[in-house]
Formats: C-alpha cells, sequence, structure tokens
C-alpha cells in the first residue's frame, strides 16, 4: 500500500500565549484515505481548528510533517502553498467568511480570479455551483439577504470552485440552527459521495453520523473514542 | 492573477468604499492642482519673459568687442597698434582689425562678418519744426537685410545719403519750442522725406562747431522690438568719415580696428559654439543666445522650485493615502485571511492593494489635472485682463497670457499622483501581502 492522501506524522503546533507556552497540538500522527469523510471531534482548546489550518497551509506547523498526495506543505514557500491550495483545497468556515459587497455569484467566482479563469467561463461554473447547493435563484442577492444556512451554502459552493480533492470544514455548523445544519452536513455528505475527500472540525456529536472516520483530539494528542467518552464522563460529573 | 481581472477587482472595490476613496482623493486633487497652476505659472512667466526678450536680438548673430587687456583698461582707437609682445595672452590687446575681421570669416558657420560703428559725437536729427537725438549706427555693407532686418516701408538698401530708420525712431522726435500743457504733435511720418542729421564738435575754446547733413529716408524697418527699431542705419564710410570730422583724427581699420563687429552664423545651434571659439581668439563676444540659456535656466529651476511647493501637497495627500490603505486593511483583515486561503498568492494581495492605493492616487491626479487646467485658464482670463489695464496706464507692452499649461504637465501630473498613490500604499499592501493567513482569518 502506497502512502496516504493526507500523511502526519509528529506534528507540533506551540505558540506563547500570555507568558505560557500552549501546546496546541503536540505531537500528532494521522492518515487519512482519499474519499474519506473524517470528523475531528474535540472540546474548544484540543486544538482541532489548528489541525485543519495546518492541513490547509494556513498555519506553519512548529515541528513535524504534513504531506498531501506526497507534497510536503511544511517545507513548501508561501507562494507554492497558495498554489496549492487553489489547486487541491476547498475552505468552508464557520462564519461563513463571504465578502460583503459581492453578489453570492460573485462570490463564488471570486477564487478563479486568483487562477485566471475567464470571466464568462467564472460565471458559468459559479451559477451552476450555486444550482448544485440549491441556491441558483439566488445568484445575485447579497450575503446579508441570505440566510445563515445559505449562507454556508454559498461558501460550500465557492470551496468547490476550482474542484478540490480535499473539503476542509472548520465548525460549518457552528453558526447555524438545527434544520440548516444537518443541511448542510448533508451538503458536504453528497460531496463526499461524489468522490471528495472531506474533513470536518465539530464538537458537534450529531455529525459523526456521516463520517467514515473520526479523529478525537483532547490537550493536543490523538485519543481513542473511549478515552475521549471517558473524559467527556469526567468533564459532565465535575460538572 | 490576469490584469484586467486585477482591474476590476480594484475598481469594484474602490467603489465600495466611495465616500473614504473621495475623501482621500482629495488631498491628492489639491496638491496635484498646486502643481499644475504652479508649474504652468512658471511656464507662463518663461513665455512670456522669452517672448518680450524676443527682440533682444536676431538668435544668428554674435557681437564682438575688441578686448583691450587688463583689468577693464580701456585703451582709445590707435593706441594698441599691433604690438604687445609682452603680455601675457588673458591681457592681451585684441582689435578688431580687417585681417582679424578675415579670420572671422574662414570659420566654419560664419556667414558674414558686419564691421559697425557709432557717431561718436552723437546725432541730433532734425525734420520740419521737430527734433531728436537719434542712435545712429554706420554699418559695413550696403544692405540692412544683412542684418537680419526687413522692411516695413521702402527698401532696406543703403547709399551715400540714404539712411534707414526703426520702426520707433519717429515716435522720439519733438517739437523743442512746445509751450508746457501743449498737446505734443503726432510722430512725423519720416518715410520718403528729407531729414537733417547735425554732428557736433568743440574746438579748443570749448565753442561748439556743427556739421549739417541732408539725408533721404529711404526705408522703415519692421518692428524687432530689439536694438534695430530705435536705430538709424547709415553707410559706415560715411559714419567713418564725421567721426574722423568730430575727432579731429584719421582712422585707419586696418591698425585700430572696428569698434563693434557683428557675425551672423548660418546655424543657430552653432552660434555657442563660434562664440566660443571668438571668446578663445581673445575677444568680447556675446550673443544673445547665451542670455536666453541663463534665462531658460533660471525659469526651469523656478519650475522645479514652484512644482516642488505643490509636491508637499501631494506628500501631505501621501500620507493621507497610506492612512486610509492601513485603516481598509485592518477592516479587510478576515478578507485577506480568504483570499489567501482561496489561493490569492502574496504577489496578488500586494498587487490588489497597491492597485486600490493608486487608483486614489490616478483619481485625485485627474480631477487635480482638470481643477488645475481650470484654475490656470481662469488665472489667464483675469490676469490678463488686469495686467493689460496696468499696461495701458505704464505704456508697455499688455501680457498675452501669464499661466500656460504645457501638453507634457498633465501627463506628468497624473502618471506622477498614481505613482505617489501607488508608494504611499506599498507598506500596507506589503503588510496586507505577508499577512499570516490564519491570524487574518481569525482577526477579531
Amino acid at each position: 500500500m502506497g502512502k496516504s492522501f493526507i500523511h502526519i506524522v509528529g506534528l507540533k503546533k506551540h505558540f506563547e500565549m500570555g507568558g505560557q507556552i500552549v501546546r496546541a497540538l503536540d505531537g500528532v500522527d494521522v492518515q487519512i484515505e482519499e474519499g474519506t469523510f473524517t470528523v475531528v471531534m474535540g472540546p474548544s482548546g484540543s486544538g482541532k481548528s489548528t489541525l485543519l489550518y495546518l492541513l490547509g497551509g494556513l498555519d506553519r506547523p512548529t515541528s513535524g510533517e504534513i504531506a498531501i498526495e506526497g507534497e510536503r506543505l511544511d517545507q513548501m514557500d508561501e507562494n507554492a502553498l497558495a498554489l496549492f491550495r487553489r489547486r487541491t483545497m476547498g475552505f468552508v468556515f464557520q462564519s461563513f467568511n463571504l465578502v460583503t459587497s459581492m453578489t453570492a455569484l460573485d462570490n463564488v467566482a471570486f477564487p478563479m480570479q486568483f487562477a485566471g479563469v475567464a470571466a464568462s467561463l467564472r460565471r458559468e461554473r459559479a451559477l451552476k455551483l450555486l444550482n448544485q447547493v440549491g441556491l441558483g435563484n439566488r445568484a445575485d442577492h447579497r450575503p446579508s439577504e441570505l440566510s445563515g444556512g445559505q449562507q454556508q451554502r454559498v461558501a460550500i459552493a465557492r470551496a468547490l470552485v476550482n474542484d478540490p480533492k480535499l473539503i476542509l470544514a472548520d465548525e460549518p455548523t457552528g453558526n447555524l440552527d438545527t434544520t440548516s445544519g444537518s443541511a448542510i452536513m448533508h451538503v458536504l455528505s453528497d460531496l463526499h459521495k461524489a468522490g471528495r475527500t472531506v474533513l470536518v472540525v465539530t464538537h458537534d456529536p450529531r455529525m459523526t453520523r456521516f463520517a467514515t472516520h473520526k479523529i478525537h483530539l483532547l490537550d493536543g494528542h490523538i485519543v481513542s473514542e473511549a478515552e475521549y467518552e471517558a473524559a467527556a464522563l469526567e468533564a459532565m460529573s465535575v460538572e | 492573477m490576469k490584469f484586467f481581472d486585477l482591474l476590476r477587482l480594484v475598481i469594484g472595490n474602490l467603489s465600495r468604499r466611495k465616500a473614504r476613496v473621495a475623501l482621500t482623493a482629495v488631498g491628492v486633487v489639491i496638491g496635484t492642482a498646486a502643481v499644475v497652476i504652479l508649474v504652468s505659472l512658471a511656464v507662463g512667466l518663461q513665455q512670456t519673459a522669452t517672448d518680450q526678450l524676443y527682440g533682444i536680438g536676431d538668435l544668428t548673430q554674435i557681437q564682438v568687442s575688441p578686448s583691450y587687456g587688463g583689468e577693464g583698461m580701456v585703451v582709445g582707437p590707435g593706441g594698441g597698434g599691433g604690438g604687445g609682445g609682452g603680455f601675457s595672452a588673458s591681457d592681451e590687446i585684441k582689435l578688431l582689425t580687417n585681417p582679424v575681421l578675415d579670420e572671422f570669416r574662414a570659420i566654419p558657420g560664419v556667414e558674414s562678418v558686419i564691421p559697425r560703428e557709432y557717431i561718436m559725437s552723437g546725432a541730433l536729427m532734425k525734420f520740419q519744426k521737430m527734433e531728436s537725438y537719434v542712435n545712429v549706427i554706420g554699418i559695413g555693407t550696403n544692405d540692412v537685410a544683412d542684418l537680419g532686418d526687413s522692411a516695413e516701408q521702402g527698401s532696406t538698401e543703403l547709399g551715400r545719403g540714404r539712411i534707414v530708420i526703426g520702426i520707433t525712431v519717429p515716435q522720439s522726435f519733438y517739437d523743442p519750442n512746445m509751450r508746457p500743457g501743449q498737446e505734443p504733435p503726432p510722430p512725423p511720418e519720416l518715410f520718403d522725406q528729407q531729414v537733417q542729421m547735425i554732428v557736433f564738435k568743440y574746438d579748443s575754446n570749448g565753442n561748439e562747431i556743427r556739421k549739417n547733413i541732408a539725408l533721404r529716408v529711404t526705408g522703415v524697418l519692421k518692428e524687432t522690438r530689439g536694438e534695430s527699431d530705435f536705430t538709424v542705419y547709415m553707410p559706415l564710410d560715411q559714419v567713418k568719415l564725421l567721426n574722423e570730422w568730430s575727432q579731429n583724427r584719421r582712422f585707419n581699420y586696418n591698425k585700430d580696428g572696428y569698434s563693434m563687429v557683428v557675425v551672423k552664423v548660418s546655424d543657430v545651434d552653432k552660434v555657442i559654439e563660434i562664440a566660443d571659439q571668438i571668446t578663445a581668439m581673445g575677444f568680447q563676444a556675446y550673443t544673445p543666445q547665451s542670455f536666453l540659456e541663463g534665462i531658460n535656466n533660471f525659469f526651469i529651476a523656478l519650475q522645479v522650485i514652484f512644482g516642488g511647493v505643490g509636491a508637499i501637497a501631494l506628500l501631505v495627500a501621501a500620507i493621507g493615502i497610506a492612512n486610509t490603505m492601513a485603516m481598509s486593511i485592518l477592516e479587510r483583515t478576515r478578507e485577506i485571511g480568504l483570499m489567501k486561503a482561496v489561493g490569492a498568492t502574496n504577489r496578488d494581495v500586494l498587487a490588489i492593494f497597491l492597485g486600490e492605493a493608486a487608483g486614489i492616487g490616478f483619481l485625485g491626479g485627474l480631477g487635480g489635472v482638470i481643477i488645475g487646467w481650470l484654475a490656470s485658464q481662469a488665472i489667464n482670463v483675469i490676469a490678463v485682463a488686469f495686467l493689460a489695464n496696468q499696461a495701458s496706464e505704464s505704456g508697455g507692452a499688455p501680457l498675452s497670457l501669464v499661466v500656460s499649461t504645457p501638453a507634457w504637465l498633465p501627463i506628468f501630473a497624473l502618471v506622477f499622483s498614481t505613482l505617489v498613490g501607488m508608494f504611499s500604499g506599498l507598506y500596507p499592501a506589503l503588510r496586507a501581502a505577508t499577512m499570516i493567513p490564519v491570524l487574518a482569518l481569525k482577526y477579531e
């Protein structure tokens, strides 16, 4: 068997906060196969978001290896990372991060400008993706005219625009009500079924029902599900 | 990122913050307008000055005077001779003798060499009841056209008993018997008229002796706004005879030399070079061009100084742009993070923010050029009207324009203001480009 799609070895991310060293990730090894739906669970401060941003090349590790399709992100320069993100990844954020002055269509088409895609093609592709997430009739609306669930769907459409193999979602349902949240999960699940690799960071246990793989993080370490449950119970009993 | 996409994105980003962009651009508008107006003023002043100086002489002429050596020591005609073997080169007495004139003629590019002499005793010219002390010059050619002048009336040709006068000569005539308060008579019409010229000398007892000559005005010269306007031209031989009479001695031009020689050069571009050559031969060469060059240098300095004053206003505007861009980048930190997440390189981000800063500079520059140009036109209208009033009171020539905007100025101002904008945005844009994506995305 060759190397896995995502290959993380001894990953550490330390930073200083208030004079203390915070070990957000403290030696994490992860292997993720292509075409999987992985959910990263963990309470806040467990390092799960840090893992996602390191994986997405938006942050630099203190030490350790991160490889996607055999390419070492930790050894790339800024420019190579940007090109790699453009080619390989789509991001979905908790707070959507749409550009408020742009229409839904322009928001979806936005990343293609950096890829140098022709204007007519950008429009065509963005419209197709909006249709795919069920917002074809909202293409000319600005984010302020859309509900939270709709905004997140626009964000997902944007994440898909460069046809990435990997979708990275950071608490995609965190700002949404239950119904909208589960709708978004279904959209992400559909992407997985269509063959993409999806990695979702969440602390919402309901997400796990879509997952093919689960990673549990506690204080910067990967733990087993049993340890994770035990810790959760312990936390509840303290309360 | 394609240039056209970048342009569209920049325009889109600027148009979503219209008020702030406009307020920032106002600073650039003021700065650019100041540069345009002040430089236009300097250029206008230069044009006015050179227009007025236009008459200082034919630009292809070099006026050469003899050098009497020493520290300004003046040696009268006949005092030097050809000697001076003991003098050093700089002290050497150099006279404009006929052989020297032949040397001048041999210089490549010299068209003609014309000696000239004043009437040493001064000359009074009389016509009917009016008279005038005139500037009489004898020239060593029988056609005044050789000096670059042309005739308004009659011809430029000289001959014995014939004179050619400058256009303002009649205006200097007055009636010596006019009573105070009496309306002065109009200037006489002298063309084709017989006039009297009187030259003076004094005997050993101090008694005045007059010599009276009848002359016919056979030509009036076109206006040059130079020396020829108020000069009466006669053949050199006749002036020589009058001088010999008044000085009681004979002049030998081969020995004593002429008091001045006009060297006419065929090509304007060679004037300075030939003048330098003549100076190197030990003579004093004067050309209006060297004077014009000095004037032009002065006005270029003036343009730089005026432009610099305007540039200070632009500097203030530049700080405004830097401030606006820094604020904008703070507000859009998450957007910058997003751009990086979706694959924008540092260069893309840098280009976008530099483009926005340059855009503010360009918009301000455009406004400044338009306002500056309009203001220049307004100044022209007002100032020309005002100065025309003044000129009519003081009798000077009215100005045609005060402020002049050369074609290069608006283009330069526009490019410069755009560059100022870009330069001001450099630091904020660099900060934006080098932000760590994750920190930018989490920025609150």
